[in-house]
């Protein structure tokens, strides 16, 4: 069974008079363990299709199945369940809230999950041993460099073991050296078999990826798997 | 709901990291609720205490059953024969001795202002009042030591006397004046009793003025001083509420006879000077309201501005909270928790702000004229409303981030 299934899926947009189609009839199926990037210009679609695979937007028309479920057309609150339980962010701009450490940081996603977890700081530590920022657990953000926040940001994304874990152009903020940090991080992760998809517009960054997919005018026109 | 508890808990604390990290604004955003419930509580307490001397001396002197008879001026038609009339004299409590069925206490004064007492060698001054025994039921006074001035003593118009506690107290620390001879402008009279202080040691307001009262019988008053049997004052007790008019038409009656028809006296009840009272407890308390109700209005207002700009500068938090799975509802509770902190902390350090205004206004005020105190009632009330204040001014800017966007906020900058 896939994970996510995206069947004619159309996300249309009005803007006045205007009727923007930034999706338009998708069709697309994630597989457990994938490790998939997302390429394409500005306006293809692709942080639409991210919004909507990451539970923040609903689609307008099509299907899209979510663990074998109808989740096309649920509600608010049920959109943040999934958000807290099924799906790991990861952005560009880090989004660690300033006041909290890293470890209050990692936990977030556990306190809004619903779910009786008694040893939050425990996960959230063996979350952030995962990315290797045990040691800055105690730490606001400020005191951390970019590549640092980026990885309390993906032990974050990683401490309610998420299905999926969706990067927004995850690299964006960062130098190259930390560039293949983060990539190599996210190489480990799937290797272990967790399912991520990365949206970006750098080539060299999709290139981690085992599965490239190109966007154009809202429409997938390239699905490949690398190095076949 | 217990997660409801637990987000809301978690708001508090929240919150309180919040107001910590910005001090000076939430000091500022908090001012108008500091003011409020300070002024509540401070005013509160001069009110009281206000009310309360008033209060105590309407009791204090016979409540409700009290009857006063007042000289005034005689109507027009009756100015050219005004002489005739003896005026408020010994002979109406003769007369209301006799016929007052209605009454059960009558109390004439004839009041010699403040005089002269000597004792070995000391000197001191008092007021001095020329009264009947009926005076010590009507005020209830209690003897430290002796007695109090008896019928016997009217009759003979005895030089006897009893001593206010404060004068008693300084004549005669270690007790033992029953006996003594003391002077009073030149003549000597004996004492035979020392009231109790009223109201404590610590009297203020009528209660001291009380104290320093002496008494002596009324027919020695007006033979040793005043030389006439003019009456300052008089008042009588009726003895049953439910006769109250018909004892005010009964003094009347007997009034009009030996004041040889002239209306140159007035009965009143205390129902208008309760009235008049009532009045003014109801005044002071609008008004008290009206200040507290409108500072805490201010109040709220200030923080419902400051939680309006709080969410603008935080809709980025929002948008990251909402990501990884936060549901309007952990976001309403938040920003509502954190009202609820600016408000109730704001409301805490204007309990703590009334206790120095309390003391401030005690120091400015003439201490023996208002007993000011802090009414706990008033502190928790004053709490409370400023926990109210912080729910319904955090009600709109909460429903407001509860329900951003999560795109939209994610990518605001």
């Amino acid at each position: 069974m896939a994970l996510v299934e995206f069947e004619n899926l159309s996300k249309i947009y009005r803007m006045g008079e205007e009727t923007v189609r930034a999706l338009d009839g998708v069709e697309l199926r994630i597989e457990p363990g994938d490790f998939a990037a997302i390429l394409g210009p500005s306006g293809s679609g692709k942080s639409t299709l991210m919004h909507i695979l990451g539970f923040m937007d609903s689609p307008t028309s099509g299907q899209l199945r979510f663990e074998g479920r109808e989740v096309s057309g649920i509600g608010r609150a049920r959109r943040a369940w999934y958000r807290a339980n099924r799906i790991g962010f990861v952005f560009q701009a880090f989004n660690l809230l300033p006041r909290l450490s890293v470890a209050d940081n990692v936990q977030l996603p556990i306190v809004y999950s619903r779910s009786r977890i008694a040893d939050r700081r425990k996960r959230a530590l063996v979350a952030l041993d995962r990315v290797g920022m045990t040691h800055r657990a105690k730490h606001v953000p400020s005191q951390l460099s970019g590549g640092e926040r980026q990885r309390a940001a993906i032990a974050r994304a990683i401490v309610n073991n998420p299905s999926l874990i969706l990067a927004d152009e995850p690299t964006g903020n960062l130098d190259s050296q930390n560039v293949v940090r983060i990539m190599d991080l996210f190489t480990e992760l799937a290797r272990e078999g967790q399912t991520l998809v990365v949206v970006t517009h750098d080539e060299q960054v999709a290139a981690y990826a085992r599965r490239t997919i190109r966007m154009r005018d809202g429409r997938v026109i390239e699905d490949t798997v690398n190095g076949v | 709901m217990i997660n409801g508890i637990l987000t809301f808990y978690s708001g508090l604390l929240n919150g309180l990291v919040e107001v910590w990290a910005h001090k000076f604004r939430s000091l500022l955003s908090m001012m108008g609720i500091i003011l409020g419930v300070a002024a509540l509580v401070a005013m509160v307490g001069v009110v009281r205490g206000m009310i309360g001397e008033v209060r105590d001396y309407f009791e204090r002197t016979g409540g409700i059953t009290r009857l006063q008879v007042e000289s005034r001026e005689p109507p027009d038609e009756q100015s050219h024969i005004a002489h005739l009339s003896p005026g408020m004299t010994f002979r109406d409590v003769e007369a209301i001795q006799a016929g007052g069925t209605l009454i059960d206490l009558i109390d004439p004064e004839v009041s010699l202002g403040w005089r002269r007492y000597t004792y070995a060698g000391q000197s001191e001054h008092a007021p001095l009042q020329g009264v009947m025994p009926d005076r010590r039921e009507r005020l209830q006074l209690q003897m430290r030591e002796g007695r109090y001035i008896g019928d016997l003593d009217v009759e003979w118009a005895s030089p006897v006397i009893v001593l206010g506690g404060w004068l008693g107290d300084l004549f005669f620390p270690n007790g033992g004046a029953v006996g003594q001879k003391i002077h009073v402008h030149g003549q000597t009279f004996r004492v035979i009793g020392v009231l109790e202080n009223l109201g404590g040691p610590e009297s203020r307001g009528w209660f001291q003025r009380q104290n320093r009262i002496c008494y002596i019988p009324i027919t020695a008053a007006m033979k040793r001083f005043s030389g006439d049997d003019r009456l300052s004052n008089l008042s009588v007790r009726v003895a049953e509420v439910a006769f109250l008019d018909d004892a005010l038409a009964q003094m009347e009656n007997i009034l009009i006879q030996t004041h040889r028809g002239i209306e140159d006296f007035a009965v009143s009840t205390m129902e208008e000077q309760l009235e008049e009272f009532r009045r003014m407890e109801r005044t002071f308390t609008f008004a008290l309201g009206g200040v507290a109700g409108i500072s805490l209005l201010v109040g709220g207002i200030g923080i419902m501005n400051v939680m309006l700009a709080v969410i603008n500068e935080r809709i980025r938090e929002i948008g990251v909270r909402k990501a990884v799975g936060a549901r309007g509802s952990d976001i309403f509770i938040q920003f509502l928790a954190e009202a609820v902190v600016i408000s109730v902390v704001g409301g805490l350090i204007g309990m703590m702000a009334s206790v120095g205004f309390v003391v401030f206004i005690r120091e400015v005020i003439d201490v023996e004229q208002f007993r000011i105190a802090l009414s706990p009632p008033a502190m928790v009330a004053g709490f409370l409303f400023s926990a109210v204040i912080g729910i319904a001014s955090g009600i709109y800017p909460a429903v407001r981030a509860a329900r951003m966007n999560v795109i939209d906020a994610l990518r605001y900058e």
